[in-house]
């Protein structure tokens, strides 16, 4: 990346950290469901379909999935008020490159994914999460949180630079929150009775996205689920991204 | 001394009905104070925006500083400075971070982008606000931060469209006094766009007059005074009103 793409990184990380309020909010919120879910049904976890892993480490991937989902939002309100602001006309002003303008917002909510699912998986600990592969484990978590955060980091700020509404922007979530309960995110496959349920799950991506963490977390599943989650998210966030910087072209200032 | 600008046959349409720009010529030298002058409408910015490259065109040619705007742009933006007419300050961040920043985007390490913040905040009397933030500042300081912004990277040709609005005459005069001495000890290239004309009058030595998309006039402050009024005892606000009144009536007569 260029000089100038890694300072406005830099002032991205600093918008960031100048209103942390968002990014404290969904961390909190990720725990909270977390912990009252598997207080409240944690007891099903004893159930085989669970892998023996425990309820917790069969739910903990909900938090870093919605967490992702909360500062998605981020990029395209970031782009939205540097546009509003008339800021992108001094950069365009600037050598900068076009890319960058979209680049620096998204890559700043990866940043922002990354610490927080640390975070979030630094307080599970204690909850008594497992991390089946050690260290390795932790780093493939954060590393799918954080593809899956670009993805739609990179639709948010996409949708915002064609339609310049930060409406389209927080879209992203609310288009995105209903794939979470579509998902086998409470439940493995075995336990769901509808079959349109099951058959949505089959092509809803949080699936994978989900059952790949809870591989690496209580060993559960197989590797091959772990790889067809991994890739998914890596594909998402490569369309994501690629969207977003495609849409730097249609800036007017 | 070379042209800094040079447009022709400059088109430019926004949307189906509205031509911005009729096939404009326009050359500008090296060193040059002038000045676009025309009503509300006439295609002051437009003509800004796109040799600044913040525009496209739609036929003809444009050379600024030996660049096409429309295919350098990245290029371009070494060689001008932008004064702009709306403000595009970041309201949270302050003069200081702004000004330095922007240094850094222009290449700067980050020793001689302090050095650069502290020699422009001082010449235009943003020390005692450096660490304020935007939002907190007088319409007069944004101004003049606009302009220290456009001033970090040495420009050999500053645009500035409508600058001063909103200023009053004790800053508007400082304000001056610091884009003349760029001028006359740098070289700049001041290009300005006024509704001021006495502002116009007094500090640039060229001017062009447009009007609906086309160039009326294009010389000296003084042939202009002396074309409208031969006493050339009026000044350049008179003779302004005078000529747009006679050119509306013959606008009138043709139709």
């Amino acid at each position: 990346m260029s000089n100038s793409g890694l300072l406005l990184v830099y002032r991205g990380a600093r918008k960031l950290l100048r209103s942390p309020g968002t990014v404290v909010m969904g961390l909190a919120s990720s725990l909270f469901f977390l912990i009252v879910y598997n207080a409240g049904i944690g007891g099903i976890g004893d159930l085989g379909a669970f892998g023996g892993a425990g309820y917790f480490a069969f739910l903990f991937p909900l938090g870093t999935v919605s967490l992702a989902m909360g500062s998605a939002a981020g990029a395209g309100q970031s782009l939205h008020a540097d546009l509003n602001s008339g800021y992108f006309r001094r950069l365009f002003l600037s050598p900068v490159p076009r890319w960058a303008f979209a680049a620096a917002p998204i890559i700043a909510d990866a940043l922002a994914t990354a610490i927080t699912s640390t975070a979030l998986i630094g307080v599970a600990l204690i909850f008594g999460l497992p991390l089946r592969f050690g260290p390795s484990s932790f780093v493939s978590v954060v590393a799918i949180s954080i593809l899956w955060g670009l993805a739609l980091s990179g639709i948010s700020g996409g949708i915002m630079l064609r339609t310049g509404k930060p409406g389209g922007a927080r879209m992203v979530t609310t288009a995105v929150f209903p794939l979470i309960f579509l998902s086998t995110t409470f439940l493995p496959r075995e336990l769901i009775d509808s079959e349109w349920l099951l058959l949505v799950s089959r092509i809803n991506p949080v699936t994978y996205i989900l059952e790949a963490q809870r591989f690496v977390l209580g060993g559960t599943g197989s590797f091959a689920d772990f790889a067809t989650g991994f890739v998914l998210s890596g594909c998402l966030a490569l369309a994501g991204t690629v969207y977003a910087l495609t849409g730097t072209n249609k800036i007017l200032v | 001394m070379g042209h800094v600008v040079e447009v022709r046959a400059l088109h430019k349409h926004y949307g189906r009905g509205t031509h911005a720009l009729r096939g404009v010529d326009l050359t500008i030298e090296e060193g040059e104070r002038f000045a676009l002058l025309g009503p509300n409408g006439a295609g002051k910015s437009t003509l800004v925006r796109i040799v600044a490259g913040l525009s496209t065109r739609d036929s003809g040619e444009t050379v600024v500083s030996g660049v096409d705007p429309g295919r350098q742009p990245r290029t371009l933006q070494w060689k001008v400075g932008v004064v702009p007419q709306e403000n595009d300050l970041d309201p949270l961040e302050t003069p200081e971070s702004m000004v330095t920043f922007q240094c850094r985007l222009f290449g700067m390490n980050h020793r001689d982008a302090r050095e650069r913040c502290d020699e422009l905040l001082t010449t235009f009397n943003l020390e005692p606000f450096r660490g304020k933030k935007a939002s907190e500042l007088s319409g007069g300081n944004k101004r003049r931060l606009h302009c220290a912004l456009a001033l970090v990277h040495r420009p050999r040709l500053l645009f500035l469209d409508e600058p001063t609005t909103g200023m009053d005459p004790e800053v508007r005069r400082s304000f001056w006094q610091v884009l003349l001495r760029a001028n006359e000890r740098d070289g700049t290239t001041l290009f300005l766009t006024t509704q001021y004309l006495e502002e116009a009058e007094q500090h640039t030595d060229s001017i062009a007059l447009i009007h609906d998309g086309t160039i009326l006039f294009r010389g000296s402050v003084r042939d202009f005074k002396g074309r409208v009024d031969k006493t050339g005892g009026v000044s350049l606000e008179e003779s302004y009103l005078l000529w747009l009144k006679e050119h509306r009536r013959k606008e009138v007569a043709c139709v």
